[in-house]
């Protein structure tokens, strides 16, 4: 038994001070915060976080290998199951990369269609996001609220393509069906709507001084280390770099509108936030100059059931999906089952970061970086 | 607003060979301890404007009680829970057999056994869905070129056991309503119809038992 005189003789001698030990926290594969199955093993000293060490595979469904053994039009499904929350801009990037291969050439209509149902998705992925930053901060409505604003949505997106999240909507040559009578109509509902809703969502949360306190300064990205670590989307933006490849290499009809990217200026967790919720703003505004004046035309461009043979040459389609750049390289054998496939998605680059900007702060610090890089764990493992 | 200033930065910035045009972030400020105290609170208090706003005004909810509201609820025309062959008011189907949809299934969810009718033509014998490995991805419905398939709202398919979830889809083995149409004379109309064999759902080797799933997984993948 130690003597407390004694204790405190030793904590008076070691130089420096007593020091407490540092020992490893396993944070998921079943953590609420981490959206999915994700470990990290935090290697902490007391409350501070000293290091991260992302642990990967838990969702792994080898969809590379898979794609491998079908069709340019069968490996579009699989992509819904990446990131399932932009899975439109997905089945957009293998679409563009066996268009190239096939040199198919789409009618104005069916970019407009897709564009528009793109930044839709857009607007459902970043609305799933601010509700759910809300409850990993432990503000519990926003997230009713955001389910309740991205339901309308979903709702247009179901109506129209006939799932809510796996829409498989986007093919090689057009699209898998035209767009429901009432899409335009509920569209432009929703924008009236969603116009409203986001006053409210800032007085509710952005302009929360709680929120404000728990994520400015908090995991600061600087724009040399996120240039570095090859992260994309609004991680990158938020850390002041105006990178947006609707703006740099136009696909769609993303040349012909009139948007902003919104950048950050410090790169903390702050920036982020503030990114997203301009960014639905900007998606909106994308739309409305698009859903008046959609072209007539087809909607699918060749027979559905056209054999996809890819000549032997590899292709390369890249989209900015919610979360960043997935670029899909296909490689062709002159079969229809092209030789390799490969994703370079997102959240891979933007996980990653996690291990540069969290040690040195604290566990619930952790928490709040993590949920402002908006993280989708089937994407990262594929 | 003490905090957070709603006017936007807007700006423009180079990279690579474009200018973008750029919207910056605004910063939230950190002021004395009074001022953080004083709009502290009032920022509490306006969100909190926001949800009693709502508690108050039932016609502003949105929550559905889904096991009580069955008898309203109706899923999009288009929504894609169930794969059906399409049935005229005569209990007709368009399947041919011709496999096209069985080819373009990803992931082998679909076995079609075809047969050869009384007149030597090709029919469908069996069509065989795989309820449990299916994705939904509509693919078969689009690839179809007889207009035979499609995808139903009925989503609530929960069973006790897994094997339950394959099935025949086809009612009957035999011609399809057009093949009966196009045959000259009675004579060889009736004898289609003779040909005819009833199908249900759990009929056959395949559907229920385990041991002989073979006949649907011919080991593609």
């Amino acid at each position: 038994m130690i003597e407390v005189g004694s204790l405190k003789a030793r904590m008076e001698s070691t130089p420096g001070g007593l020091k407490t030990e540092e020992y490893f926290v396993n944070m998921g594969p079943q953590h609420p915060s981490t959206h999915g199955v994700l470990r990290l093993v935090l290697k902490m000293d007391g409350e501070t976080v000293r290091e991260v060490i992302p642990v990967l595979g838990y969702i792994h469904r080898s969809i590379e290998k898979i794609a491998e053994h079908l069709n340019g039009r069968q490996i579009v499904h699989l992509t819904d199951r990446m990131d399932y929350l932009s899975s439109a801009m997905n089945n957009w990037a293998v679409s563009l990369a066996v268009e190239e291969a096939l040199q198919i050439e789409l009618n104005p209509r069916i970019e407009t269609i897709r564009t528009i149902v793109a930044e839709l998705e857009r607007i459902q992925s970043h609305l799933l996001w601010w509700g759910v930053l809300g409850i990993d901060l432990g503000a519990v409505t926003t997230f009713f609220y955001g389910f309740r604003d991205r339901e309308m949505i979903t709702d247009i997106l179901e109506e129209t393509t006939g799932a809510r999240l796996t829409l498989n909507y986007i093919q090689p040559g057009g699209l898998m069906f035209d767009i429901h009578p009432h899409f335009v109509k509920r569209v432009k509902e929703v924008l009236a709507h969603l116009k409203i809703k986001i006053c409210e969502y800032e007085t509710l949360l952005s302009e929360n001084v709680i929120l404000q306190n728990r994520l400015r300064n908090v995991g600061i990205l600087t724009s040399e280390k996120a240039i570095s670590m090859g992260s994309t989307g609004p991680v990158l933006r938020g850390s002041g770099v105006a990178l947006d490849l609707r703006k740099q290499k136009p696909y769609g009809v993303y040349g012909s509108v009139e948007f902003d990217v919104p950048v950050g200026s410090v790169g903390d967790s702050w920036d982020r936030y503030w990114v997203r919720v301009e960014e639905i703003r900007q998606s909106m505004r994308i739309i409305e100059q698009l859903i008046d004046n959609i072209p007539e035309g087809k909607f699918m461009v060749m027979k559905p059931a056209k054999k996809l043979t890819l000549p032997k040459k590899s292709y390369f389609g890249q989209v900015e999906t919610a979360r960043g750049i997935l670029g899909v390289y296909i490689q062709g054998c002159e079969k229809e089952e092209p030789h390799r496939v490969h994703f370079r998605s997102p959240n891979f680059n933007n996980l990653w970061v996690i291990t540069q900007i969290a040690p040195g702060g604290k566990m619930a610090d952790l928490v709040a970086t993590l949920s402002t890089l908006d993280l989708v764990i089937p994407d990262i493992d594929r | 607003m003490g905090f957070l200033s709603r006017e936007k930065i807007s700006g423009t910035q180079v990279v690579g060979d474009k200018r973008i045009s750029t919207v910056q972030a605004p910063r939230p400020q950190r002021k004395s301890f009074f001022f953080n105290l004083y709009f502290g609170t009032l920022s509490l208090l306006k969100g909190m404007r926001v949800t009693a706003r709502y508690f108050f005004r039932p016609s502003t909810w949105v929550t559905q009680q889904y096991p009580e509201n069955r008898q309203e609820l109706k899923m999009f025309e288009r929504y894609r829970a169930e794969l059906t062959l399409k049935y005229d008011e005569n209990g007709y189907h368009n399947c041919t057999g011709c496999k096209i949809c069985d080819s373009a299934c990803p992931n082998n969810s679909i076995k079609v056994i075809d047969r050869e009718g009384p007149s030597g033509k090709q029919e469908i014998d069996r069509y065989i869905w795989r309820m449990d490995t299916c994705t939904f991805c509509n693919l078969c419905v689009m690839v179809c070129p007889h207009d035979a398939l499609e995808m139903t709202g009925r989503f609530e398919s929960s069973v006790l056991d897994r094997r339950l979830l394959v099935y025949q889809l086809n009612r009957y083995a035999g011609a399809t309503k057009k093949n009966i149409e196009k045959s000259k004379d009675s004579e060889s109309k009736d004898l289609l119809l003779k040909s005819f064999e009833s199908r249900t759902f759990y009929e056959g080797a395949i559907p229920l038992s385990t041991s002989d799933e073979k006949g649907i997984f011919d080991g593609r993948i």
